[in-house]
């Protein structure tokens, strides 16, 4: 693969390029999926091929070819270059410096989830599927997932580097149907489960079969429960959901291409300005952000991102002021600082752009029935159900699976079709506590969407249940 | 034989002796990306994506690859040979699709398949270039799909389909305009037309201002009732929604659900959309009645949810590629039926007062079953006073039942657009829908959010 990646770049600096880089990658993953019983999906997919990037007289091109041969490569450079040569615009990219590096990594797994066989990870979800039986539950459904992707990266600055990321993942969801009323329950995350770079033990961890009998009963009850009612309130929301509330009210405005305007067509841009850094006021002072490629399991760790850049853990907001942002190579140095590690591109036929690595709220103290016990009125959420934010991210509105009620610090009776909205900059100002170290947990998501053509991330974070006063609940149609 | 077609052969010939389907989807395209006037993210991909069935014993597996060499084809039928010995027989499922009559399609231009990745940056510098004193945030593409399927039951089919697209956001600080065109024939569109466009609309963006939530009669543009409608579809207008009481359908068929003005279709064989001849299971594609005249009438089948239900359904050319059989069947051909409106500004003198909506943005869907989605407007939001489009507005935050936006429609445009609904994610499948522009009673505002521009 090194050799492969050697020669495209050789001939990309060949034909013209000031830099080049080429990254082949191997992936191969499986998937098991039954619904009611039945074996919906037994699949094993595998992809692999080489993408260059070159620049040249400062315009980026980039092509690729799923020949992973050396007439592949030098094809995908040859192609770069002229698609490069051939682009309209005043060219006038720096990157920031960055030491060339040559090493390995592999993702620790305690046992290889290729190891397993896809008889034992259909019986898994068969089990669990069964174990989600219920007379209200018209759907149980049960996934797992595996994925192994090899990818070797050379630059013409001299960077070499390879590396294996192995994913695992899975969930279940009830689906409760009756009446005209239509209600899902799923564990442990809303978003086809939760994933983490680890081996099988992370699947066997998240004990499906044990979970399945609450889920299946809360979505079973949610159909007789009361619809959340409108107003403005003190909410708690718990560790998933507030995943997600960082992801999109914390993760896509930090990201710089955005703020640059490099999104605006699709994804969108930001609220905040590249001069916010160090001075803007992001939310209370009890508002601590960290992007950290490092985390164990996350599933935007690396030894090196698409660049070569190393993985680092960086503050973004630091006691409610913002601190940093994601960047790439060219958006650090036109920005003057940082040093970019946040390039990532979704296996060999995409462009790196800009991504969330591994996005945390950092714990704060006490326990989520602490955090409840001191709300006289008010609603606590769980999982994530719907979600939607403007284009520059400061108007969201997100609904939750399941609600409480809460009444003098202890929780009432369940919600259901609960949503809340805000402002990102003044939600985060409302931010009065965030539960401790024992509270945190980290949702691995696989379905981060950004890019032309589109390009799929996958995404950690870390939260802990936080509490939020004076919020917006009960958005009506 | 095409390069599809030959991959699809070679497939099942080394799958020889099995229950075996092979579909397989080949790409040739380029999509050069631009920002702030400049081509910043240009791709260009080339790629042949097998995926192979096997049916043992009534047990289903499958595996994909993109190695279509020999050593990786006997790879591709091993893995999925362990995979179909790794599931469960499933009584209802209908086995492969036996071969059947296709219906003519065109689809496939020539000059669009043979364009450079030197024409296509030109294009996109044509957009650029037109973009009138702002700067142009978008993209030109075009490319080639080569859909096969052959399998052991008979079918052996292969469509080549093009598609080109430019779209393009005019902005600066405080102003921001879009507009796209998509066709089969990338003669018909017209890059430096739309960057005028969407020049011409940012320019009217200037000063937006708030606006109190509530119920507003409304226009919509092309571009957001398309959007619109394909997020309602994912739930309402698939079979799997429907026998999952998903769908707002459910129940509802033969019930008069919006108002009569509404005829709503599915339709790949329309010249006008991106045609297709047939789904991914080689089923012949059918035009599909889903509210006609304002009535509930069908929603879109495939050969495993007509099995599954097991009353007489039979498929209607939806199945979706293997990786997607959790979305269950969908139309990837919508159009909404044309009105008698001459202009946009027509719908606006039927509304009166109210809001006009040219681009929505980051749906979702908050209740499947009640068909309730949100997300906000884009790009080109403007208050509607005496008839007429008058100031701007910020970006709107909108928590809609489509029922409730399709219930009272005062009119529709004469002239229907085709909108691009692909993001180009995985591999190239181009889709859009045809519909016009179209004037409702009720659009329900909820909140307030970005301005417009950067």
């Amino acid at each position: 693969m090194r050799d492969l990646c050697e020669t495209a770049v050789e001939a990309a600096l060949a034909e013209g390029a000031s830099y080049a880089d080429a990254r082949a990658v191997v992936r191969r993953s499986q998937s098991v999926r039954t619904k009611n019983g039945r074996v919906e999906d037994v699949n094993d997919v595998e992809s692999e091929g080489i993408g260059v990037r070159v620049l040249v007289g400062g315009a980026w091109g980039f092509a690729c070819d799923r020949r992973l041969d050396e007439t592949g490569a030098r094809e995908a450079a040859g192609r770069a270059a002229a698609f490069a040569s051939a682009s309209p615009g005043n060219h006038d990219r720096g990157l920031a410096p960055v030491e060339p590096h040559s090493g390995s990594y592999r993702t620790p797994v305690e046992r290889d989830p290729f190891d397993v066989s896809l008889s034992d990870k259909v019986e898994l979800c068969l089990r669990a599927g069964t174990a989600l039986e219920h007379a209200d539950v018209k759907v149980a459904q049960a996934s797992v997932r595996a994925q192994r992707e090899h990818k070797t990266l050379v630059s013409s600055e001299g960077t070499a580097v390879e590396q294996e990321l192995v994913e695992t993942g899975g969930g279940i969801d009830a689906i409760a149907a009756g009446d005209g009323v239509f209600q899902m329950r799923s564990y442990p995350s809303a978003h086809v489960g939760s994933s983490s770079q680890a081996g099988w033990e992370y699947v066997e961890g998240l004990a499906l079969e044990r979970e399945a009998p609450r889920v299946a009963e809360q979505a079973a009850a949610l159909l007789r429960a009361d619809t959340c009612p409108s107003g403005v309130t003190t909410v708690v929301i718990d560790s998933e959901q507030m995943a997600l509330q960082v992801h999109e009210s914390v993760g896509h405005p930090t990201e710089l291409d955005r703020v640059y305007g490099t999104e605006a067509s699709y994804a969108g841009t930001s609220f905040l300005n590249p001069g916010d850094l160090d001075s803007l006021r992001y939310g209370s002072e009890l508002m601590n952000i960290t992007a950290d490629a490092t985390t164990a399991g996350g599933l935007g760790t690396f030894a090196f991102d698409d660049e070569g850049v190393p993985a680092a853990r960086t503050p973004i907001v630091e006691a409610g002021v913002l601190r940093g942002f994601l960047t790439s190579r060219e958006t650090a140095a036109r920005l003057g600082a940082g040093g970019g590690g946040s390039m990532r591109a979704d296996g060999w036929s995409r462009m790196p752009l800009v991504r969330m690595t591994n996005l945390h709220l950092e714990p704060g103290q006490g326990t989520l029935e602490q955090l409840i016990s001191e709300v006289d009125d008010g609603v606590y959420l769980e999982s994530n159900k719907s979600w939607s934010i403007d284009d520059k991210r400061l108007n969201f509105q997100f609904g939750t699976q399941i609600a409480w009620e809460i009444k003098k610090g202890k929780l009432g009776r369940m919600l259901r079709d609960a949503t809340y909205t805000g402002i990102t900059p003044v939600f985060w100002g409302s931010l009065d506590a965030v539960g401790g170290p024992d509270s945190w947990t980290m949702v691995g998501l696989t379905n981060c969407g950004k890019g032309q053509p589109g390009q799929g991330a996958h995404v950690s974070h870390g939260a802990a249940p936080a509490r939020f006063r004076n919020v917006q609940i009960g958005v009506k149609a | 034989m095409s390069v599809a077609a030959e991959a699809a052969a070679a497939a099942l010939a080394a799958a020889d002796g099995e229950e075996a389907e092979a579909v397989v989807l080949a790409e040739r395209s380029g999509l050069a990306r631009f920002a702030a006037s400049e081509v910043h993210q240009p791709t260009l991909i080339e790629n042949v994506v097998v995926t192979l069935r096997v049916v043992r014993d009534g047990k289903v597996g499958v595996a994909v690859t993109n190695k279509v060499d020999e050593d990786g084809l006997a790879s591709l039928v091993d893995r999925a040979r362990a995979a179909a010995d790794s599931a469960v027989a499933e009584p209802t499922f209908p086995g492969l699709a036996e071969p059947a009559e296709l219906p003519d399609a065109d689809g496939f231009d020539e000059a669009t398949a043979a364009q450079s990745p030197e024409d296509q940056a030109r294009l996109a510098a044509a957009a650029i270039a037109a973009a009138e004193g702002l700067d142009a945030y978008g993209y030109y593409t075009s490319g080639v799909t080569e859909l096969a399927i052959r399998s052991s039951t008979g079918v052996d089919v292969h469509q080549a389909m093009t598609d080109a697209t430019a779209l393009v956001l005019a902005a600066g600080e405080g102003v921001s305009g879009y507009a796209e065109q998509c066709a089969w024939r990338a003669a018909d569109v017209d890059p430096a037309a739309v960057a005028r466009e969407a020049a011409a609309k940012a320019e009217r963006t200037r000063g937006a201002q708030e606006l109190e939530p509530g119920a507003y009669r409304a226009v919509l543009e092309p571009y957001a009732i398309a959007e619109l409608l394909g997020y309602f579809a994912y739930d309402s207008f698939g079979a799997l929604g429907l026998l999952e009481e998903r769908s707002y359908l459910a129940g509802r068929l033969g019930q008069r659900i919006a108002d009569e003005k509404v005829t709503i279709v599915d339709d790949a064989l329309d010249p006008r959309n991106l045609p297709k001849r047939f789904d991914f299971e080689g089923s012949p594609k059918q035009r599909v009645g889903l509210i006609e005249d304002g009535v509930a009438r069908d929603v879109v089948w495939d050969r495993t949810t007509a099995a599954q239900a097991g009353d007489g359904h039979a498929t209607t050319g939806h199945a979706p590629p293997a990786m997607m059989r959790d979305y269950g069947p969908l139309p990837f051909a919508l159009a909404l039926a044309p009105g008698e409106a001459g202009s946009v500004e027509e719908l606006a003198e039927l509304i009166g007062d109210g809001i006009y909506v040219t681009r929505l943005h980051y749906l979702n869907i908050v209740h499947p079953r009640e068909g309730v989605i949100t997300g906000m407007t884009r790009d080109g939001t403007f208050r509607i006073r005496d008839g007429k489009v008058a100031e701007p507005l910020v970006n709107l935050r909108f928590t809609v039942s489509v029922p409730q936006v399709l219930e009272d429609v005062p009119g529709l445009t004469r002239k229907t657009q085709l909108v691009n609904a692909s993001d180009f994610y995985g591999e190239r499948y181009p889709y859009g829908a045809l519909v016009p522009a179209i004037a409702t009673a009720r659009f329900n505002i909820t909140g307030a959010g970005s301005r417009p521009g950067l």
